[in-house]
């Protein structure tokens, strides 16, 4: 349940300035790595800055949600849902400089179909990429298994996620057995739900548990409708007496709505331009920072041999011969 | 054991699998007939080190990896001269040093490496622990000779003991056919008519029957429980010292939900809770599945983690 899980104990943060703080830092990290690594022709406007990296993440999450909600056979919610989370996790301690979130996105999508017992081959994944030919789907495949431990590893293990639909159905249900007060419950579950996709595209996730979250959605769509549910939070919830609490849901509604208010799609021309930025810094700096993941061969042997080489032959590249070469 | 076939002749392990692989002591294997073939002369040089040969020093390879056999061999031959044993070394790390410097050795001469220095310095230790040598030898024959000593008891005993048995085996048969011949005897002789001598028989026998039994049944009684107590000692009634701890006191697991409370699942009924959920049809119910399963699972989820905690 969620009161024990991995998700509030390590994924659930105080505020927005935190999550900030982390992203900024998985900026610095990348800009520093890559400026240690001594390579050429580096300079410090190659780098995309804070909010150029945002506008990106967000194309790309936007692209995540249109893949899932085009998957055949149709992709739960719950699956949508663990999905999205997964990356907003990865991008908040890793940089979009670093891994690409094109694959990234897709890797995100296999694993949360595989962890949410949504069955479905790779074959059949890959199948849903309808702008690639088969061998091109092939590539992709193959990409997407070089990542996935990476983003397992990103995850910290934590895969199980807590999405805010269950939650929603419980509310409702509670509504339509002990708030008679409100007449058709029911009303509330299109705006409820498309509040509940927008909030997925937000922080939210990471700042508030799933109950409060759709809470918050009921609450949203209710007033929307024009129906109060004050007496809903007093008298069912038992927070009559505990003022306190009340009020600290009452903010923590308000930040959620705010966040929501606050999403703005990503502007074309400007996603054109630092996807261009970004495509050059993969280019050149993926070499070094290349962490093929070799998480899948059995043989110990070969892969040590290969990799040996890599290390030889990226070495010979950025003109590091050492003196003592054998 | 197929897919190592003899380097020279390739084709006749695979035909043959009774055919024997051995090893010499450059670590390279050769078949019998191999052997036969090239070392007639007795002495040779190997097909793939040219190192020279000679045809008895062939043994029978043992294991897969002809390396194995190679380093088996050459593990005996200094053991033979380091036969120290960890009672003649005063601390634990210098036995283990000691090993270590075998282990060196052995792995020197097996891989070839530094041969020349590794030999010196098997021949210096040769001649510098001589007597030691010669001490430790001469334990290891005579442990091996009681060793064989023991053995040899035990067998004695286990033939006696069977030798025993046959002949307690045909006393009994002997006795049974005296008094069937007795019996018959004295049909022939006896005045006394047959059925009265027929219910002595009988009764002699039965007698006879219940002595064998008898003696089966004479093991030796045991002076020892199980347990380790010796039989007829008297064991002490003192009821046993009472230990007194401190008591378990059960307290009911409490999980911090940070939401209001859930209602038990029986009670989801009785609250009206299951009118607003689908029905399960009697396939579901079949297996278990109730509405009320699915109805607690949806509030406990919407319950959970709805109050902020407690900072």
């Amino acid at each position: 349940m969620y009161h024990n899980s991995s998700q509030r104990k390590y994924w659930i943060f105080k505020n927005e300035a935190e999550l900030d703080q982390k992203r900024c830092s998985a900026n610095e990290a990348f800009r520093n790595k890559v400026i240690e690594s001594g390579k050429a022709g580096v300079n410090e406007s190659m780098f995309l800055k804070r909010n150029e990296e945002d506008v990106l993440f967000r194309h790309y999450e936007r692209r995540l949600l249109d893949f899932c909600c085009a998957f055949k056979p149709p992709m739960p919610k719950s699956v949508v849902g663990t999905a999205l989370t997964y990356f907003r996790r990865f991008y908040l301690n890793n940089s979009v400089m670093e891994y690409h979130p094109r694959i990234i996105m897709l890797t995100c999508a296999y694993l949360s179909c595989k962890v949410d017992e949504f069955n479905v081959s790779s074959t059949q994944f890959v199948g849903n990429l309808l702008q690639e030919t088969p061998a091109g789907q092939e590539r992709v495949l193959e990409q997407i298994l070089e990542y996935e431990l990476l983003l397992i590893q990103q995850l910290n293990f934590h895969l199980v996620v807590h999405n805010p639909y269950r939650p929603l159905e419980g509310l409702l249900i509670d509504l339509k057995t002990r708030y008679p007060a409100l007449e058709n419950p029911e009303s509330l579950r299109k705006s409820a739900d498309d509040f509940l996709t927008q909030a997925v595209m937000t922080d939210a996730g990471l700042l508030c548990s799933p109950s409060q979250i759709a809470l918050t959605a009921i609450l949203n769509s209710a007033s929307r409708a024009g129906l109060s549910m004050e007496s809903y939070l007093n008298e069912c919830l038992g927070l009559k007496e505990d003022k306190d609490s009340l009020s600290k849901m009452f903010e923590l509604m308000r930040r959620t709505k705010t966040l929501l208010k606050k999403y703005e799609l990503p502007k074309p021309e400007e996603v054109n331009i630092y996807k261009q930025k970004l495509e050059r810094i993969h280019a050149e700096f993926s070499s070094s920072s290349n962490k093929r993941k070799r998480g899948y061969e059995e043989d110990d042997h070969v892969a040590k041999e290969a990799r040996l080489e890599e290390e030889v032959r990226s070495f010979f590249s950025t003109g590091f011969i050492k003196a003592d070469a054998y | 054991m197929d897919d190592q076939g003899c380097p020279r002749c390739k084709t006749t392990k695979y035909r043959n699998p009774s055919l024997k692989l051995m090893v010499n002591v450059c670590g390279h294997t050769l078949c019998e007939n191999c052997v036969e073939m090239l070392f007639v002369r007795g002495a040779g040089n190997c097909v793939q080190c040219n190192t020279p040969l000679r045809k008895n020093n062939f043994r029978v390879q043992l294991f897969e990896d002809p390396t194995v056999d190679k380093e088996v061999e050459i593990r005996k031959k200094v053991m033979k001269i380091y036969n120290k044993r960890e009672c003649d070394f005063q601390s634990l790390r210098e036995y283990n040093d000691y090993l270590e410097q075998v282990e060196d050795i052995v792995y020197n001469l097996t891989n070839n490496v530094d041969v020349e220095n590794t030999k010196l310095r098997m021949e210096q230790y040769q001649r510098e622990n001589k007597d030691v040598i010669q001490r430790n030898k001469a334990k290891l024959t005579r442990e091996q000779e009681e060793l064989e000593e023991l053995l040899l008891l035990e067998q004695q005993s286990n033939e006696q003991r069977r030798l025993e048995v046959l002949q307690e085996e045909q006393r009994q048969l002997q006795a049974k056919r005296k008094s069937k011949q007795a019996l018959l005897d004295e049909l022939e002789q006896s005045k006394l008519p047959a059925t009265l001598l027929l219910a002595q028989h009988k009764v002699r026998a039965a007698q006879l029957e219940t002595e064998i039994e008898q003696q089966k049944q004479n093991v030796k009684p045991t002076s020892l429980f199980s347990t380790g107590i010796q039989m007829n000692h008297t064991v002490s009634l003192q009821p046993l010292p009472r230990i007194e701890e401190a008591l378990y006191l059960y307290k009911p697991l409490h999980v911090e939900t940070y939401g209001p409370p859930v209602p038990e699942l029986e009670q989801l009924g009785r609250y009206g809770y299951l009118n607003h959920v689908r029905g399960s049809l009697p396939q579901d119910t079949a297996g278990g599945y109730t509405s009320a399963l699915a109805c607690y699972r949806a509030i406990q989820d919407a319950f959970s983690g709805l109050f902020p905690p407690k900072f």
